[in-house]
């Protein structure tokens, strides 16, 4: 067992939401739970209650019935409240007691602009933006594609499009071309939200050829609402409908949006796998609020007096995550810009100023402050700061040590789910001590376990597979209308259980700790990349004949990782250093920064198995030094050897 | 040619620019580095780093600033004049 961090303090513990939760199901079962291990094991085996008791102890606004809990048993299959209905945007900017005159959101710029919004504010600027929409025949079961930058008007252009029954899908302006469109072209979409430029230290950027090639290439396109000003060169061969005259017809008043079914698409987000193209996952407006209401309130402990930022992009599902913190009342910042720009602790001054109370970030972003040797205490004293959020990858045993050392001694949540489930499966828990390197515990009412080579296990280290339904699953993926392409993703691994790509020690003691993927998903700083995405670009050149693209442990970074892209080039071709920059540069423009691997390496060949694919598994568990599990089956062992050998892949150590 | 001056736009070709360094400076040694884009937020941790590993040499932290770092020409002259910096190493 790592070292305590924080231990538990009982007096603080018994404040909290969770405690309180845990007393009302007592009340309600007449059961007594000694902690949060008892009534976590209580709410996996009567899942069905509990979240019946949590959704009416949440008083989230719903109207119709709260039974069945699920439509059926079977993992697989089961839809949460098939009788119950609600408005997401009215349940997050619904007004209670003295919120509709308080912040709501802030949004910075790295210039240094603020704006900030009450919550009467942001709902009537909602109100404008969703009447726009209803005028232009956006309704349910529409798609609304965004490529928009972190701001409080993609908050509200969000929100209005969940408040009319509209599916919003957004990316972030620094995706490429291409990578955009493959998402986008599967959605067809009605509308497209965007900004028409962004600025990366200080310099504007125009995005006005991507969204000419979108109006191209995707016809299902009606109408381009630009939600900035912005006026780059060529603005005028686009026809924009500017935010302000979408806003001029009126409001759709709150008490007029519509309730939606529980299951009903809200949000898509892209989940890019191991082949073929992104998956355009559709996310339930229930599933989503209740999941998030409940790792928001219970597990991190947000409420009316907190303020939180999330460092995030509006095309990472932590975007979606910190969103739906409205619900409970919590003020968000939204920051667009660069985090060291103009200074490098520019992004810490903020945060201080801001008086944020809740800071969620990256493993790296704090690996690279540590790096450079920044204390953030010598900028600021964080003096509302209690808790910080690290997710994205994991966050090592030192680093809660240099947190405490050189930021604050703040409460430490280690927290990991992911784009599939909008959400968590391992986070925080005011009911639980902190230990170094761990995520507090699992999250309430989910059966999470183990996959070990002696099956399937509470405890121990594995794959991680959740055994019981969740709200927070997907409704189902876009255009895969038989659900086949579904069931393939997430259960076909271990029939009935949900399998999530995750390695996981879980301990005796309800913690968790994330050990990376366990499938061919490249996680880089946090955003998922399929090698399929990668493959389709490097092997539309011409000097490429194979690739395989795998995460390796970064060898400076203690839990960090790195990408290698190995590959195997035509006939007498070399990998010399004009080939690897041409590499890198298709997949910065044609996928993302995030696409371009740390390391490129030519070999003379690739591991590939008895029925002919290429086996990444075997790449990896070569470039980790594993045991190979299925070497047996490698048609050319040697491969290995030769990767094993080659010098720009080995390890330190 | 410099050394040090050749080893940071091979590092940054390598890291952001793809060969596109020399093109995006203009033959300016000058142009800033965040005013135009020449390096993003975390880029400045790996080039530290770099420079501190590939010529062994200990840059302050309280030096980070666009006085010593925000172009081509103010990292040469500044590395160049850190103690114990030996062009080649």
């Amino acid at each position: 067992m790592p070292r305590v961090y924080w231990p538990l303090d009982e007096a603080q513990a018994q404040t909290s939401a969770l405690y309180a939760f845990m007393q009302h199901c007592e009340r309600e079962t007449h059961t007594r739970f000694s902690g949060y291990l008892e009534l976590q094991s209580w709410a996996v085996r009567d899942y069905e209650r509990f979240w019946q008791l949590f959704l009416d102890w949440s008083r989230l606004g719903v109207t119709g019935a709260a039974a069945p809990v699920v439509s059926e048993r079977d993992c697989a299959k089961a839809r949460f409240f098939p009788g119950l209905r609600l408005s997401y945007s009215k349940n997050l900017l619904r007004g209670s007691a003295g919120w509709d005159d308080r912040p709501a959101v802030t949004g910075i710029t790295e210039a240094g602009e603020r704006l900030r919004m009450t919550r009467r504010e942001l709902r009537a600027a909602v109100e404008r933006f969703a009447m726009g929409l209803t005028r232009l025949g956006v309704g349910p079961g529409d798609r609304v594609a965004a490529v928009v930058r972190n701001t409080p008007e993609a908050v509200v252009a969000c929100l209005a499009t969940a408040a009319v029954g509209a599916m919003w899908s957004s990316v972030a302006p620094e995706m490429g071309e291409a990578a955009v469109l493959s998402r986008f072209s599967q959605l067809q979409p009605k509308l497209l939200c965007t900004h028409t430029e962004y600025t990366v230290h200080g310099v504007r950027r125009s995005l006005l050829g991507r969204i000419r090639t979108l109006i191209g290439d995707v016809p299902s396109l009606k109408t381009v609402v630009a939600l900035d000003s912005g006026s780059g060169d060529g603005k005028a061969e686009v026809a924009f409908l500017p935010r302000a005259e979408l806003e001029q017809h009126g409001a759709l008043a709150m008490d007029e949006w519509g309730e939606f079914p529980f299951n009903h698409p809200l949000f898509v987000l892209f989940s890019s796998g191991t082949t073929g193209a992104p998956k355009c996952l559709m996310h339930g407006a229930g599933g989503t609020l209740v999941e998030h209401y409940k790792e928001h309130v219970l597990h991190s402990s947000f409420g009316p007096r907190e303020k939180l930022f999330f460092h995030t992009s509006a095309g990472w599902m932590m975007w979606n995550w910190q969103l739906s913190a409205l619900a409970c009342g919590t003020e968000i910042v939204v920051f667009d810009g660069s985090p060291t720009y103009p200074t490098q602790d520019a992004l810490l001054r903020m945060i201080d100023r801001e008086q944020v109370t809740v800071f969620g970030t990256s493993a790296t972003y704090l690996h690279a402050l540590q790096q450079l040797g920044m204390p953030p205490k010598e900028v600021g004293a964080f003096a509302r700061l209690h808790t910080i959020q690290s997710t994205g990858s994991i966050l090592y045993d030192a680093q809660y040590d240099w947190i405490e050392r050189d930021f604050k001694r703040v409460r430490i949540q280690s927290i990991s789910g992911g784009t599939d489930i909008i959400g968590c499966f391992v986070l925080g828990n005011p009911l639980l001590p902190i230990h170094r390197g761990e995520s507090q515990c699992v999250s309430l009412g989910m059966d999470v376990r183990v996959i070990t080579a002696q099956g399937l296990r509470r405890h121990g280290e594995g794959e991680l597979v959740c055994v019981n339904p969740f709200p927070s699953r997907p409704v189902g993926i876009f255009g895969d209308d038989s659900g086949a392409r579904f069931h393939q993703t997430y259960f076909s691994q271990y029939p009935g259980m949900w399998t999530h790509g995750d390695q996981v020690t879980l301990s005796e003691q309800g913690s968790a700790r994330i050990l990376g993927r366990s499938d061919g998903t490249l996680n880089v700083r946090g955003v998922r990349i399929g090698p399929a995405e990668i493959y389709s670009i490097v092997l539309a050149m011409p000097e490429v004949l194979q690739a395989v693209a795998v995460e390796q442990a970064a060898p400076r970074e203690p839990g960090g990782s790195r990408m290698v892209l190995l590959v195997v080039l035509r006939g007498g071709t070399s990998l010399d250093r004009a080939l690897t920059l041409r590499i890198k540069k298709e997949l910065s423009q044609k996928g993302s920064p995030a696409h371009v691997p740390a390391v490129i390496a030519q070999v003379a060949a690739l591991p590939v198995t008895d029925s002919g694919k290429l086996s990444e598994k075997a790449v990896r568990d070569v470039l980790h030094r594993r045991p190979l599990s299925n070497r047996a089956a490698i048609k050319n062992p040697e491969a290995l050897d030769a990767i094993a050998a080659h010098p720009d892949l080995r390890l330190p150590g | 040619m410099n050394p040090l001056r050749q080893a940071v736009v091979d590092w940054l070709d390598d890291n952001f620019h793809f060969g596109d360094t020399e093109a995006l400076l203009g033959g300016d040694d000058e142009k800033s580095f965040l005013r135009n884009g020449i390096l993003d937020s975390l880029g400045f941790v790996k080039l530290i780093l770099f420079l501190e590993d590939t010529f062994r040499v200990r840059i302050n932290r309280k030096d980070l600033t666009r006085e010593n770092f925000d172009s081509l020409g103010k990292i040469v002259r500044y590395v160049s004049a850190l103690p114990g910096y030996r062009e080649g190493t």
